[in-house]
C-alpha cells in the first residue's frame, strides 16, 4: 500500500506541476535599478488593481477592528460619538479635501501623495495601537490578529504606492518610509485621557483615514479608465 | 432624550441620513409640547468640525415637501469631516437635541433598481430549480468613479410566509438562487449598503419568481436506471471484496476441520512410524508440550504391535537405535530419561555394555517417551541421574472401555535397571488367562497396595529430598516392602506364569472389573534414595490414578504375597520370549519374598511363548 499512496502522490505532483509552478512563482521582480521593491514589471493596470485591493482589505478589517473594540470595551453611551464633538483625528500636515466635487479636482499626482502620506502616518501609530492592545486583559485574539495583520499590509501597500507613484508619475525622488510628522507616540487630544477611548479613538481615526485612502485610488482608477465620466460628475 | 413621562416627549432628531455621501438630510420630531409644534418654533443648527468660527449656522434647506426635514446639498457636504447638528428653539434658547457624525458614516444608499430573475436551470425530477438575480445599482450612487462601493444583499420568501430568507452579501450585481421548488410563488427583493458600514439602504421593489410545474412523464426512467446501476454497483464491490478477502473468507465461511493430532507432534510423524523423532519429541524437545494423551492413541500405534514378536534379531549389545522393536521397547537403547511421574518404566540400557537383554541399567528413553507418551501420561522430569525411570502420570485417561481380550493392548512392561528396576509402570496388564491360539488375556490384575494418603506426602517430599528423608525412607521401606511381596510376581509354578489363582492368592484380585489394571511396581530396594523417591511417588500415586489401566478399588490393606495376577514382561530374550521374572542378582536382595519362587528358565513373564502353553495349567 505504501509503494501505491507513493506513486499516487508522484502521479499527483506530475499533474499539478504547472499549477504549482504558477503559484508559486511571483510575478517578474525585476527593478531597472536592482533595488528590491514590489516588482516593478508589472503593469501600471494591475500594480493600480492590487493596490486597490490593498486599501479595501485594510479598509474592511479596520472597520471589523472598530467594531469589535467599540463591543468589548467602550461603554454604552460612548458609542458612536453621538453627541461628542470632541475627539478627533491628528490632522495631517496638509488639508485634505472633503467634498467631492473638490477630491474630484485633485490632480493625481496629489491623490498619490496623499494616500503616500496618509499611510505612512499610520505605520507606527498601529505598532503603537499593538502594544496597548496586548496590555489589555480580554482583547479578543481576533482583534490582535487583524491590528496586526492591517500593520503588515499596510507597509505592502506603501511599498506599492511608492512603486506606483514612481511608474505614474515619473518620480523617483520618493524613498519608502519618511514620516513627515513624529507621530511616535500619537498625538492626543488632552480631554482623552482614557487608554479605552483613547485607542477607540485611534481605531475610527484609522478607520477613515482608510477609507480615505481607498477613494482616492478608487478615484485615481476612476480617471485612469474613463477621464471624463470621471471629472465630470 | 425621553423624560420621564412617557406620554410626554420632548423634541428631538430622529435621524440623518444620507442616500449618496455627496447630500444628506435630518428629521426632527417636536414632540408633544404644545407650544412648539408651530413651524419655526424649532431650528436645526449644523455646524462643521473644520468651520473657522464655532457658530452654529441655520439649516441651509428646510425641505418644503417633508416635514421637519433638513436638506443639505452638496455644496455644504464634506465627508471625513465631523458635523454636529442640534435641535434648538430660538425662542427657548434652549438646545432640545444634538447630533454628531461624519458623512461617510450615516450613508444609506438608494434601493438598487431593475431588479430581474432568470432560469438557470431544473432538476431532472422537475421538482426543483435555480435562478439567476440581478439588478443595478441605485442611479444616484456613484459607483463607477469609485465614490461609493456598494454591497448587495438578497433575500427571498415564499409568497405566503412571513419569514425572509437571506442570502450572503454580494459585491456584484447579480445572485444565484438555488433550491427553489416548481409550483411555488417566491419573493425576491434586494438591498444595498456602502462596503464596511453596513448600514442597509431601502429594499428594492418585490418580484415575484414562479415556475409552473412540468409533469415528467420520464421520471421514472432515471429512477430504474438508478436503481439499476446501484445494483451494478453494489454487486461490483461485493466481488471486489470477494476477491480481495478470499482467504479469509473462505476461512470464515468453511473453517478448516481441525486434524486429530497430539499438541507438539505432528500427525505424520505417527502415521509414517518414524519413532525416533517422536521419541525425541516426546523426549526432550517437546516435552513440555506435551500434556494429556488419549489413550485412545494407544490403540491404533503400530508400535504397539511390536508387542507381538516381530523377526527382528535382537541385538543387546547393538547401540544403533534401530533395534527390534521389542528391544527398544525394553529399553536396550541408551536413551534414558527420568520423569517425575508415577509410572515408572525404566528400560535396561544397551550401551553399559550386558549382552542380556535384560539389563538393570538405563532404560530406553526413548521406549520410555513412546509408551508414556501414549499412555497419556505427563511426564514430570525427575531429575536424578542414575534413575532411569520413566515415571509418567496419566490422571486423565478415560474410564475403562477395553475389552478384557484385548491381548495385544497390554503393554509390554520392561525391566527396570538395578535398583531401579522396579518402577511402577501402569500399563501392565494381569494375564488372567491364555487363549487356546496363544494369546494372553488379561485381567483387571491386584492394585499395589499402595495406601491413597502417603502418595502425596510422599510426592509432595519427592522434588525435596531431605528433611525427614529417613522416616520417609522407613515409610517407603515398609511399603515397598509390602509391595515388594505383592510384586514378586510371577513366581509362576510353570515357568513364569502365574496363574490366576495364584496371582489371587497374592492379592485381591478383582476380576470382575472390566478395564484392564495395571499394577506399579514399587521399588524393590530402598536402597538408593532417588530410586524411592522416584518409585514411591509412582507407587503412591497409584492410588489417585484415574487410568483406565488401573482400578483402585481394592486398596489391600494386608501383607500379600508376591502378585501373580499381574506380569511384568522384564525382558525379551534372543527367541523373542518374553521374561518376566528374570534371575536378577542385583535384585534379589530387594525382592526378598521369593519363596514361591522357583528357578525360572529365562521365560517371560506372563508372557507365554508358544511353547509354553502347553505347560499352562488354568
Amino acid at each position: 500500500m505504501n509503494m501505491m499512496q507513493v506513486m499516487q502522490s508522484v502521479v499527483w505532483a506530475v499533474l499539478l506541476w504547472p499549477c504549482l509552478v504558477s503559484l508559486g512563482v511571483p510575478l517578474e521582480c525585476k527593478d531597472e535599478q536592482g533595488s528590491i521593491i514590489l516588482c516593478a514589471s508589472i503593469s501600471k493596470e494591475k500594480l493600480l488593481d492590487r493596490v486597490i485591493q490593498h486599501a479595501e482589505l485594510i479598509y474592511r478589517v479596520s472597520e471589523e477592528s472598530c467594531t469589535l473594540f467599540e463591543e468589548m470595551f467602550v461603554p454604552f453611551p460612548m458609542r458612536s460619538q453621538r453627541n461628542q464633538a470632541g475627539y478627533t483625528c491628528a490632522t495631517k500636515a496638509f488639508p485634505i479635501p472633503g467634498s467631492k466635487s473638490e477630491i474630484q479636482q485633485i490632480s493625481d499626482k496629489w491623490l498619490l501623495h496623499s494616500v503616500l502620506i496618509l499611510v505612512q502616518s499610520w505605520i507606527e501609530p498601529l505598532v503603537y495601537l499593538q502594544t496597548t492592545l496586548d496590555r489589555y486583559d480580554d482583547a479578543p485574539d481576533t482583534l490582535l490578529k487583524k491590528t496586526k495583520w492591517v500593520s503588515e499590509k499596510l507597509l505592502s501597500l506603501e511599498q506599492g504606492v511608492v512603486v506606483l507613484i514612481r511608474k505614474m508619475l515619473d518620480d523617483d525622488m520618493l524613498t519608502t518610509s519618511y514620516y513627515e510628522q513624529g507621530v511616535a507616540p500619537y498625538a492626543l487630544q488632552p480631554e482623552v485621557l482614557e487608554s479605552v477611548l483613547r485607542d477607540y479613538t485611534l481605531l475610527s481615526c484609522f478607520k477613515k483615514d482608510a477609507h480615505k485612502m481607498e477613494t482616492f485610488l478608487k478615484l485615481l482608477k476612476c480617471r485612469q479608465t474613463d477621464k471624463y465620466s470621471c471629472f465630470l460628475h | 432624550m425621553t423624560s420621564s413621562d412617557p406620554s410626554v416627549q420632548a423634541p428631538h432628531l430622529t435621524g440623518c441620513k444620507s442616500r449618496e455621501q455627496e447630500t444628506f438630510r435630518c428629521w426632527w420630531s417636536p414632540g408633544s409640547f404644545q407650544n412648539l409644534t408651530e413651524p419655526g418654533a424649532l431650528q436645526i443648527q449644523y455646524w462643521k468640525k473644520n468651520d473657522l468660527t464655532k457658530e452654529w449656522k441655520e439649516c441651509p434647506d428646510y425641505s418644503s415637501s417633508v416635514k421637519n426635514e433638513c436638506f443639505f446639498n452638496k455644496n455644504n457636504t464634506v465627508i471625513w469631516i465631523k458635523y454636529c447638528v442640534r435641535l434648538h428653539s430660538e425662542s427657548q434658547n434652549k438646545t432640545y437635541d444634538t447630533l454628531c457624525f461624519e458623512l461617510q458614516d450615516i450613508v444609506h444608499p438608494d434601493p438598487p433598481v431593475a431588479l430581474n430573475w432568470t432560469l438557470l436551470n431544473i432538476s431532472r425530477s422537475g421538482l426543483n430549480y435555480d435562478i439567476m438575480a440581478s439588478w443595478e445599482p441605485p442611479p444616484s450612487a456613484d459607483v463607477s468613479v469609485g465614490w461609493l462601493t456598494l454591497v448587495y444583499e438578497v433575500q427571498y420568501r415564499r409568497r405566503n410566509s412571513s419569514h425572509w430568507k437571506v442570502l450572503e452579501h454580494e459585491f456584484g450585481t447579480q445572485q444565484s438562487i438555488y433550491g427553489l421548488q416548481t409550483g411555488e410563488a417566491y419573493e425576491v427583493r434586494v438591498h444595498c449598503a456602502m462596503r464596511a458600514f453596513n448600514h442597509f439602504g431601502e429594499f428594492s421593489d418585490v418580484i415575484f419568481v414562479h415556475v409552473p410545474e412540468i409533469p415528467n412523464k420520464e421520471s421514472t426512467f432515471p429512477v430504474t436506471l438508478v436503481l439499476i446501476f446501484g445494483a451494478v454497483g453494489v454487486a461490483i464491490l461485493l466481488m471486489l471484496i470477494i476477491f480481495s478477502q478470499q482467504q479469509r473468507l473462505m476461512v470464515i465461511l468453511l473453517p478448516p476441520v481441525p486434524a486429530p493430532k497430539i499438541k507438539g507432534i505432528d500427525p505424520a510423524l505417527l502415521k509414517n512410524g518414524k519413532l525416533d523423532e517422536l521419541n525425541f519429541i516426546l523426549s526432550g524437545a517437546g516435552m513440555g508440550a506435551l500434556h494429556s494423551y488419549p489413550p485412545d492413541l494407544y490403540q491404533d500405534v503400530p508400535w504397539v504391535e511390536f508387542i507381538e514378536l516381530d523377526a527382528d534379531e535382537p541385538e543387546p549389545g547393538e547401540k544403533d537405535n534401530q533395534s527390534s522393536d521389542s528391544q527398544r521397547l525394553l529399553g536396550h537403547n541408551n536413551h534414558h530419561t527420568n520423569h517425575g511421574c508415577f509410572h515408572g518404566l525404566s528400560i535396561p540400557d544397551d550401551d553399559s555394555g550386558r549382552a542380556s537383554s535384560y539389563d538393570p541399567e538405563l532404560p530406553d528413553q526413548e521406549t520410555l517417551m513412546l509408551m508414556a507418551a501414549l499412555l497419556s501420561c505427563q511426564p514430570n522430569k525427575v531429575d536424578t541421574p542414575s534413575l532411569d525411570v520413566l515415571e509418567v502420570p496419566c490422571p486423565g485417561l478415560q474410564a475403562p472401555d477395553l475389552p478384557p481380550e484385548g491381548g495385544e493392548r497390554h503393554l509390554v512392561q520392561t525391566q527396570l535397571g538395578g535398583p531401579q528396576s522396579w518402577v511402577n509402570m501402569d500399563f501392565y496388564a494381569q494375564v488372567s488367562d491364555v487363549t487356546p491360539t496363544g494369546g494372553v488375556v488379561l485381567s483387571p490384575g491386584q492394585q499395589v497396595g499402595a495406601p491413597e494418603n502417603t502418595p502425596t506426602t510422599k510426592k509432595d517430599k519427592k522434588g525435596k529430598m531431605e528433611g525427614g528423608e529417613e522416616e520417609s525412607e522407613e515409610e517407603e521401606e515398609r511399603r515397598t516392602n509390602k509391595l515388594k511381596f505383592q510384586l514378586l510376581v510371577v513366581a509362576p509354578e510353570a515357568g513364569g506364569y502365574t496363574t490366576e489363582s495364584s496371582g489371587r492368592q497374592m492379592s485381591t484380585p478383582d476380576p470382575s472389573s472390566p478395564g484392564e489394571v495395571y499394577h506399579t511396581f514399587p521399588p524393590p530396594s530402598a536402597e538408593s534414595k532417588p530410586h524411592q523417591e522416584a518409585y514411591l511417588p509412582a507407587t503412591t500415586l497409584l492410588g489417585d490414578y484415574q487410568s483406565p489401566y488401573i482400578l483402585p478399588d481394592s486398596p489391600p490393606a494386608q501383607f500379600l504375597p508376591p502378585v501373580s495376577d499381574y506380569t511384568v514382561v522384564q525382558d525379551v530374550d534372543f527367541q523373542h520370549s518374553l521374561l518376566l521374572n528374570p534371575p536378577s542378582p542385583q535384585r534379589s536382595p530387594t525382592c526378598s519374598p521369593q519363596p514361591p519362587s522357583k528357578p525360572l528358565p529365562v521365560m517371560p513373564i506372563g508372557y507365554l511363548t508358544p511353547d509354553l502353553l502347553g505347560n499352562l495349567s488354568p
